[in-house]
This record gives C-alpha cells, sequence and structure tokens, in this order.
C-alpha cells in the first residue's frame, strides 16, 4: 500500500493531525503536540530532509501506515519507549551504532519528545524459534513500538517463503493485538543477489505482510538499490562500501518513515472533514 | 583403554547428531529431530548428561571418592579447555562469515548470527566475545558450560556433605533468576545471555545428584521406573502442544510470567518438567537398541566419548553446511550431501581424537 502523497497535502495533513492531536489533549490545556518535522518530500523526487549521502525518494523508502501507541504516548506527554529488534541491532555503547543514532534521530525529528530506545540482537530464524524469542522479549520489554530489522536470517537460510511469510504476519499481529506498534525493515540490497529470484520473492513478501497487517515498512532493499544506481559511476567500492552506507542511513530511514506515518489520518482520532482527500486511491 | 559403549555416551552422541542438525536451519532433516516434537530440546539433554558424566569422573576405578582438590582441579582444568574451544570456534566462526562474505561480494553474510557488530563495532565486540559477553547465534552452549563448570565445584563438594542441601540449593538460585529475570548480560549488544547459566545449572546438578543416587540409592531406581508412565504422558502431551504449536502468550500470564512461558534462556518450569518427562519415558530405550544395532549405538557412544571435540568440529561444520545450501540455493540433494557430510566429519572427529590419544605425537616432542 505505497501511498503517494503531494506535498500540498501532506502539509495540510501535517497541520490537521497537530490540530487534532491538540484537540485531544484539550483536558491539558499545556503545549499542543508540535507536529513531526515532515514537511513535504515529493514522493518521487529525493527526500530533502534526509542527509545528502542518504536521500532517496519517498516512494522507494517507505510505505506507511498508521502509529497508534506511538500517537498515544506522544498525547500523553510521555517518553516513548521504541524495541530496535534485528541482525545488526549494535550495542548503546558506541556512539555511532544504530540504536543510538535511531534514538538521536528520533529525538531531533520529535523535539520536546523523549525517546528511549532499547535493542536486542534476536539472532535466527522467525520460522525456527526466534519469533517465540521475539515475542518473549517484547513482554520484557514492554514498548510503544517495535522497529524490527526482519527477513535476513530467514533469507540466508532460504526458508520456505510462504512459512515464512506465515511466521511473520502471525508475529506482527501478535504485537499489535497488544496495543504495541510494529515498523518492519526488509534486508538490505547487494549487487550479487540483485538476480536472486528467491531473495527478490523473499522481500516482497515482507512487503506483503506489512500492507495486510497494516504496518509501515522502511523499504532498505529499495532505497539502497537507489542510492547504489545513483553511485554509478563515481569510484564503487563494491557491496561492502554501499552496505556501510546502507548501515549509516538505517537510523535517518527509519525515522523518516516513523514521522511521516505519524502523519497518517486517524480515523477515530480526526474525523475533520478533508482528511479522506489526503489519502489518494492506489 | 576406550570405554565400552554405554548409555550415557550413547545418548551425548544422540544429543550430538540432533544439535548439529538443529543447528542446519530449513535442512530437510529438521523435521525428523525430536525437538519438532516437544517443548525441551537437545540442549537440555547436553547439559543433564554433562552432570551425570561429572559423577561419572570424579569416582576412582574401584568406586571411591577422590580427593576434593583433585576435583576441584579437574573441573577448572576442564573449563579451561571449554572455554579454549569456544574461543577456537568464534574465531574460525567468524572467519568463515567474512571469508564468504567476501568470496560471494555478498555483506548480508557478515550481519548473520549476530555477527554484525563484531565487524560494525570492532573494539568494543573483540572484547564481548573473548569475554563471552557477545555470543554468534548457535554458538551458545560452550558459554553456558563455561560458567556451569566454575559453578560445579562448589555444588559437587557441597554434595559430598547433604546431596538434599545441594538440590535445595540449586533449586532456589534457580527459582530466585526465574523470578526476578536475573541473567548475565550480553555486551556491546544489549540483552542477556541465550542460555541463562544461573537457571540451567539446575540441570547439571540433577544430572549430577542422579548420577549418585542411581549409584547408591536404591530406591531412586524403583521410583524412576514406577515414574515411566508420568513421563510418556509429559512427552505426548510436549508433542501435541509442540505440533499445534500451542504456547502460553508472555503478555498474557501472570507475574511473575517466567513461571508460566515456554522460555528457552531461563529453562522455564513447562520445559524443564517437560525434559524430565523425556528421562522417565525413554530411560530403557538403551537397552533395547543395543542388541539390535550394535553399529549404531558404537558410533554414537564414540561421539559421546569424545563430545568437545565433536561438539566443536560439529559447530564449525553446520555453519559450514549454512553456507553451502545458501549459495547453491540449498534443495533435498543439497542437503542429504552436506548433511551427509557433516556426519561423517563427526565420526571421524571422534576416531581421529581417539587415534592421537593411542599414538605417540610427534609434535609434543618438537
Amino acid at each position: 500500500m505505497a501511498l503517494s502523497l503531494s506535498p500540498a497535502l501532506l502539509v495540510g495533513v501535517s497541520l490537521a493531525v497537530g490540530a487534532a492531536l491538540s484537540g485531544a489533549v484539550a483536558q491539558t490545556p499545556a503545549t499542543p503536540i508540535p507536529p513531526p518535522q515532515a514537511t513535504a518530500p515529493g514522493p518521487e523526487a529525493p527526500d530533502p530532509s534526509l542527509s545528502p549521502e542518504c536521500r532517496v525518494p519517498g516512494s522507494k523508502l517507505y510505505t506507511l501506515a498508521k502509529l497508534r501507541a506511538v500517537k498515544k504516548a506522544l498525547m500523553e506527554h510521555r517518553a516513548v519507549d521504541v524495541l530496535a529488534v534485528g541482525s545488526s541491532s549494535g550495542g548503546l555503547g558506541a556512539a555511532g551504532s544504530y540504536p543510538v543514532r535511531l534514538e538521536d534521530a528520533l529525538e531531533k525529528s520529535m523535539p520536546d519528545i523523549a525517546v528511549e530506545v532499547q535493542s536486542r540482537g534476536v539472532s535466527g530464524e522467525i520460522v525456527y524459534g526466534a519469533a517465540e524469542r521475539l515475542r518473549n522479549v517484547v513482554a520484557e520489554t514492554e514498548p510503544d513500538l517495535v522497529v524490527w530489522q526482519v527477513g535476513t536470517n530467514d533469507a540466508l537460510a532460504r526458508v520456505d517463503i510462504e512459512e515464512f511469510s506465515r511466521s511473520l504476519a502471525d508475529t506482527v499481529s501478535w504485537i499489535k493485538s497488544h496495543g504495541i506498534d510494529v515498523v518492519l525493515i526488509d534486508p538490505q540490497y547487494t549487487a550479487s543477489l540483485a538476480g536472486d529470484d528467491y531473495f527478490d520473492q523473499f522481500v516482497e513478501a515482507i512487503r506483503k505482510v506489512a500492507a495486510s497487517q497494516q504496518v509501515p515498512l522502511v523499504q532498505r532493499y529499495e532505497a539502497m538499490r537507489y542510492l547504489a544506481a545513483r553511485a554509478k559511476g563515481q569510484a564503487s567500492g563494491g557491496g561492502f562500501r554501499l552496505a556501510d552506507l546502507g548501515f549509516r542511513c538505517m537510523a535517518e530511514h527509519v525515522t523518516r518513515a516513523i514521522t511521516v506515518s505519524l502523519l497518517e489520518p486517524d480515523a477515530t482520532a480526526t474525523p475533520a472533514a478533508g482528511q479522506s482527500a489526503a489519502r489518494k486511491p492506489d | 583403554m576406550m570405554r565400552e559403549p554405554n548409555a550415557i555416551d550413547f545418548w551425548r552422541g544422540f544429543a550430538l547428531i540432533t544439535i548439529f542438525v538443529n543447528h542446519i536451519p530449513g535442512n530437510v532433516f529438521q523435521d525428523y529431530t525430536y525437538s519438532q516434537y516437544g517443548i525441551s530440546d537437545a540442549a537440555e539433554l547436553f547439559v543433564f548428561l554433562a552432570g551425570w558424566s561429572i559423577g561419572i569422573a570424579i569416582h576412582g576405578r574401584g568406586g571411591q571418592t577422590e580427593p576434593a582438590a583433585r576435583t576441584v582441579l579437574r573441573l577448572l582444568s576442564r573449563m579451561v579447555e571449554v572455554y579454549r574451544a569456544q574461543l577456537v570456534i568464534t574465531a574460525v566462526a567468524l572467519a568463515m562469515l567474512a571469508g564468504a562474505a567476501l568470496a560471494l561480494d555478498n555483506p548480508l553474510l557478515v550481519e548473520w548470527h549476530n555477527a554484525g557488530p563484531v565487524f560494525t563495532d570492532p573494539i568494543q565486540a573483540t572484547v564481548g566475545w573473548v569475554t563471552l559477553l557477545h555470543q554468534l547465534g548457535f554458538f551458545n552452549i560452550l558459554p553456558l558450560y563455561v560458567v556451569l563448570l566454575g559453578l560445579a565445584p562448589a555444588f559437587v563438594l557441597m554434595a559430598r556433605i547433604h546431596r538434599g542441601l545441594t538440590l535445595a540449593m540449586s533449586l532456589s538460585l534457580y527459582a530466585v533468576c526465574l523470578v526476578d529475570e536475573i541473567n548475565l548480560p550480553s555486551w556491546p549488544s544489549e540483552g542477556h545471555w541465550f542460555f541463562n547459566p544461573f537457571c540451567w545449572q539446575l540441570l547439571l546438578v540433577l544430572g549430577f545428584l542422579a548420577h549418585e543416587w542411581q549409584r547408591e540409592t536404591p530406591a531412586f531406581l524403583v521410583w524412576r521406573r514406577r515414574l515411566m508412565p508420568l513421563g510418556i504422558v509429559l512427552v505426548a502431551l510436549g508433542a501435541v502442544l509442540a505440533v499445534l504449536h500451542l504456547r502460553p502468550d508472555p503478555l498474557l500470564v501472570p507475574e511473575p510470567r517466567l513461571l508460566f512461558t515456554f522460555d528457552k534462556s531461563y529453562l522455564t518450569p513447562a520445559r524443564l518438567l517437560h525434559f524430565l518427562g523425556i528421562l522417565l519415558a525413554f530411560q530403557s530405550v538403551f537397552g533395547l537398541i543395543q542388541p539390535r544395532a550394535p553399529w549404531l549405538v558404537r558410533q554414537l557412544a564414540a561421539l559421546g566419548r569424545n563430545s568437545l571435540a565433536v561438539f566443536s568440529v560439529g559447530s564449525v561444520a553446520s555453519l559450514a553446511v549454512q553456507l553451502v545450501r545458501f549459495s547453491t540455493g540449498g534443495g533435498f540433494l543439497v542437503d542429504v550431501f552436506a548433511v551427509g557430510c557433516g556426519l561423517c566429519l563427526l565420526a571421524f572427529t571422534a576416531w581421529f581424537v581417539e587415534w592421537r590419544s593411542r599414538s605417540p605425537r610427534p609434535s609434543s616432542s618438537a
């Protein structure tokens, strides 16, 4: 469900959501919620809010869906607890590690909001037990949002794609059933797998699950393919340089998908007229 | 000389093969391992038998108990051996992942099995993996074993004074860590150890005490037999739960939640109970197999006699098979060939270790 949002509409939505949010917290007449700083990227033009080396058009970077639990935390003016899960979730010790970057990027894009990122490197295949371990980790940390880098281990183990989809859908719907938001991140792109049918179908399967479960998806695969194509002609250091770039950009890309997803119209909280116009039929 | 095949070595060999196959996710043989049909798996069996073997080791030929100092030194020296093995196989695994990533020009491979931080955050992760605080996926049993061997002298010596007290201490440690969710941390990645040594020590102690009781308490054997039907019921129940994917929802169970969930890290009560059920249900199976399949018994017992070497080679071999499956695309024939080669390698390892201990080693005089 890739949504195409025109710049003008996005600004409109942004204002409307901001208004709706402040309306919803009218009982606390304090500061209105600052709308996340999401302004107006054309879906096909490189998103200027990203740093230059990571600049990818929105349409290549994410598909959107509502993030109700995060929105609720924002309305209640409390810290947003994020659980980052995935194979390259490094430690909080290193300043350059992904969880630290994610926390920084989220706090920068949502000023006045405290964000706590915890990370867990759940290794193994979700089809063979990692999904169970993820449930235990979610129960242990009880976050508002799970940012889940999914699929690398399963794809490398070449598990059956249907089984993988089923397991992923089960787990995502379980997390959502407990009022916790999910953002999925698909595996990274690398040129040596570009012609691998299995891998293509695998990435597609994640996209389908994200759409059917209505959770935002960070299309790391598409984004990195775009960056790779753009880098052609410049000196290239093979797949490893691209992987390094993708790794450095991931926190920004995830943050962008989250902030833009927060602008998704919320049918129950924003009955304001004109909202439905924001969503073009695809 | 090599000891004759016995039930302990046989089941240890069986556990080693099961672990080898289960560490190659997605291969065609995986569905035929018993781990798929219960809520506990071969890890429990491996740790329990390690405890049992400690019991065997500390008694001399005549059955007399060796001096306490000797037992402590024996356990510490084993701990050093296991730690050394863990360092070697982790280093080899990291090099295999990095080498395969270079050869296939595929950076995904260095993210596999939790290896990512070693390459993206090398300064901290190097300290992490050498101190066992950073563990690669599937390379997490030996770190558990290192800590268990460190704890073992306390329990083994306490058991000389009072066995019941030893069990009570072990159970208390288990219960406290389960209720308060106490575990060793992982580092630099956030999180904790895949196998919580403070909970899993209970299985080692149970294995050790079971050996001692078996030697000296006739009532133990009587009750073991009497409880066999209960074991069969537990195994059947476990099979139903596993096949139907029924398990408690960790966000819905009451606190303390680890008393109710099926969590491997903390060896939660359901897993422990299921494993005890397996022990009871299968206690006389070795006696049935031995006369009917002597070759199989000899092979598995040879693996079990040399468990550390076989486990280490098996860990590296299972990673190799995963890399082969990935690069070839997998499939039935690849699985049969690669897993088959792996099993032959395990058998060769056991033979080779015993050959080395029989033969004069030229390297030792160099």
